[in-house]
């Protein structure tokens, strides 16, 4: 008994010791203080010390809160008890939130850095007249290949994944829009087409696919191909940019039928309690100086115009990853297929997935 | 003779440990590496060290991480031990069907328990953050201290409580001085049992974070879309090492015990 008391005295002297070091911590923060605004944030997706220079200017703090999906924010959003100010999904999200009237319209007139923006980035289907969200970062979905492994091919076109050279070679994302998407442009079809005999077509397409595939993979894509141990993969351009920073020898291209167009935006939910404060906190991202910061740290591509010239010329002359208006004629953004549609996209995607070499 | 080298049994434990190794020596030798990511070993470096001590916001959650865990043991130890004592008494019929009711707690899975809590918390207007991850916390490890616990209670010969009694003790005397004492070995072994439960759950812990309180599990979760930075490296580091340290200590004190008691004998 006097054993067990005594552990249990050892545990409490250590909650409190924890407890202390953590008040002390949050003071030291300035965490602790009433004007805050809680922000709900991808991982690793905003240069934290911005969010001290923002504290400096307005006296506002920022908690920042990180999730890994869309759904999973989704989730807590509309489950209520925490009260995020500002949230970032992507832009079906945005849509299907919207939808849900969990959002609220934005007042532009808060917003004076919104002028900002590069008009093509606005008044998108997802959102017509931005009247929800503002774009945070953009980007396409195309090929990263290693250029030293496969020294004689040339990545162009959707077709040159078909190339039977190509024998379990290719990796593919785990996702139904991103994979049956690709097999529609690889016809020439619309990624958000909803015509069966269409939908078939491209899964038939897939089908013939296979052979090359090396695996279906999620976010460990990144590493294999760093790695070099998989010469292509479909991939998101944020993605990209990142590993081939890393690994010279790769090299990613968006191939010219067309494909998707991507955004992760913010939004103010319903459930804000300080909107002023998200008012306040979009403005200042958008900020020139700022944002080009901001970008610069993350390394995707801002769809803030202002930015562009504060930021290194070899990031925002890169076409790969800022294509001009001419290369994104093509580039289509997802619409919101309804429940219907998407459950027909995930049934084909299933369907391939489990087709046997 | 009999401490004789069991060659095939030891070379089964070596593969064994290296198994389980290997992994966090490869990920702790990766935080040294100035190449900042986890292949290419460029050079040494304490760079993610002091990235990880300069990180107030990792730091927080990570002491956040750990009063949650050790607070949610401590409560569940108590609670799961009072339970245990109550299941032990019981009839075998009502005794079975409770201990039904306990595992079945112990298999469902986290994303329901987490996914429950999450409805239960906001439908009571409970405001998500600390307590409520405590509570759930408290929830889940509960059923495992009831579990490790009662198979000593099951050890412990009735015999022993009626000598207590015939010899006078008093209810309070009989658990504090004979059953608790028997049954110490199992109350530690759920109090650690919950403790790392506590600490590496991501799926209830995800559901009930909220308002700017965090744990580890869930923060590096998020990091994926990323790409976890070295820092985590240097993180898991530290924790391996304290954890080291923890258990080092524990041997010591346990075993200059046990050599008093061998003395008094």
């Amino acid at each position: 008994m006097k054993k067990l008391t005594q552990a249990m005295v050892a545990v409490i002297i250590a909650c409190a010791v924890l407890g202390i070091a953590i008040y002390k911590l949050n003071h030291a923060q300035g965490y602790a203080g009433k004007n805050t605004l809680s922000l709900y944030n991808w991982g690793d997706y905003i240069d934290e010390s911005l969010l001290k220079d923002f504290q400096k200017q307005t006296g506002i703090k920022v908690v920042l809160e990180t999730f890994d999906s869309n759904e999973a924010m989704l989730t807590k959003i509309q489950q209520g008890g925490s009260n995020y100010d500002i949230a970032v999904p992507s832009e079906y999200m945005v849509n299907k939130m919207a939808e849900d009237n969990l959002l609220i319209p934005l007042d532009k007139s808060k917003i004076p850095n919104f002028k900002n923006l590069d008009s093509r980035f606005l008044n998108l289907p997802f959102d017509p007249g931005n009247k929800y969200s503002i774009p945070y970062f953009w980007g396409t979905v195309g090929i990263a290949y290693n250029k030293k492994m496969l020294p004689d091919k040339n990545f162009n076109s959707w077709e040159d994944l078909w190339d039977p050279a190509l024998k379990n070679d290719i990796l593919l994302t785990d996702g139904s829009r991103e994979t049956i998407g690709m097999g529609l442009n690889a016809l020439g079809y619309s990624l958000n087409d909803t015509n069966e005999k269409h939908l078939l077509e491209a899964k038939a397409k897939l089908d013939k696919l296979m052979p090359n595939v090396k695996a279906i993979v999620g976010d460990e894509a990144r590493m294999l191909l760093a790695n070099n141990e998989a010469p292509v993969s479909i991939c998101w351009s944020g993605v990209a940019s990142e590993i081939l920073d890393e690994n010279p020898d790769l090299d990613y291209v968006v191939p010219k039928e067309g494909s998707n167009l991507w955004f992760d935006n913010i939004v103010i939910p319903k459930t804000a309690k300080n909107k002023e404060a998200a008012y306040k906190f979009i403005n200042f991202i958008l900020d020139a100086k700022v944002n080009a910061q901001n970008a610069e740290y993350v390394t995707y591509s801002t769809p803030n115009k202002a930015a562009l010239k504060y930021m290194p010329k070899e990031m925002t002359e890169d076409k790969r990853f800022y294509p001009t208006p001419e290369m994104t004629k093509n580039l289509e953004v997802y619409k919101n297929l309804g429940k219907e549609n998407l459950t027909r996209y995930n049934e084909l995607f299933l369907q391939f997935k489990m087709a046997t070499k | 003779m009999k401490d004789k080298i069991n060659w095939p049994g030891r070379l089964f434990l070596i593969v064994i440990f290296a198994i389980l190794y290997l992994p966090i020596f490869y990920l702790i030798f990766y935080s040294f590496n100035s190449g900042g990511k986890m292949y290419h070993f460029q050079g040494f470096t304490l760079e993610f060290y002091k990235e990880l001590f300069q990180n107030t916001r990792l730091l927080i959650i990570v002491l956040n991480t750990l009063i949650v865990a050790l607070l949610s043991a401590l409560v569940s130890t108590i609670i799961g031990v009072m339970g245990a004592l109550a299941i032990h008494q019981m009839r075998k019929k009502s005794k079975n069907s409770v201990l039904g009711l306990n595992n079945v707690l112990i298999v469902s899975p986290d994303v329901i328990i987490g996914a429950s809590f999450l409805i239960l918390f906001t439908t009571a207007g409970l405001k998500l953050g600390f307590y409520s991850v405590l509570l759930s916390h408290i929830a889940f490890s509960i059923p495992i201290v009831v579990l490790m616990v009662l198979p000593k209670l099951g050890e412990m010969s009735p015999s022993l409580i009626d000598a207590a009694r015939d010899l006078g003790a008093s209810p309070w005397g009989v658990l504090s001085k004979v059953t608790l004492p028997f049954i110490a070995p199992g109350i530690l072994a759920g109090f650690f049992m919950a403790l790392t439960y506590s600490l590496d759950d991501f799926a209830v812990t995800f559901f009930v974070t909220g308002n700017g309180f965090s744990t580890l599990s869930v923060e590096i979760y998020s990091m994926a879309r990323q790409g976890v930075s070295l820092t985590i490296n240097a993180l898991s580091a530290v924790l391996f090492l304290v954890t080291m340290l923890v258990v080092a200590a524990y041997y010591a004190v346990a075993g200059r015990k046990k050599i008093r008691v061998g003395g008094r004998k």
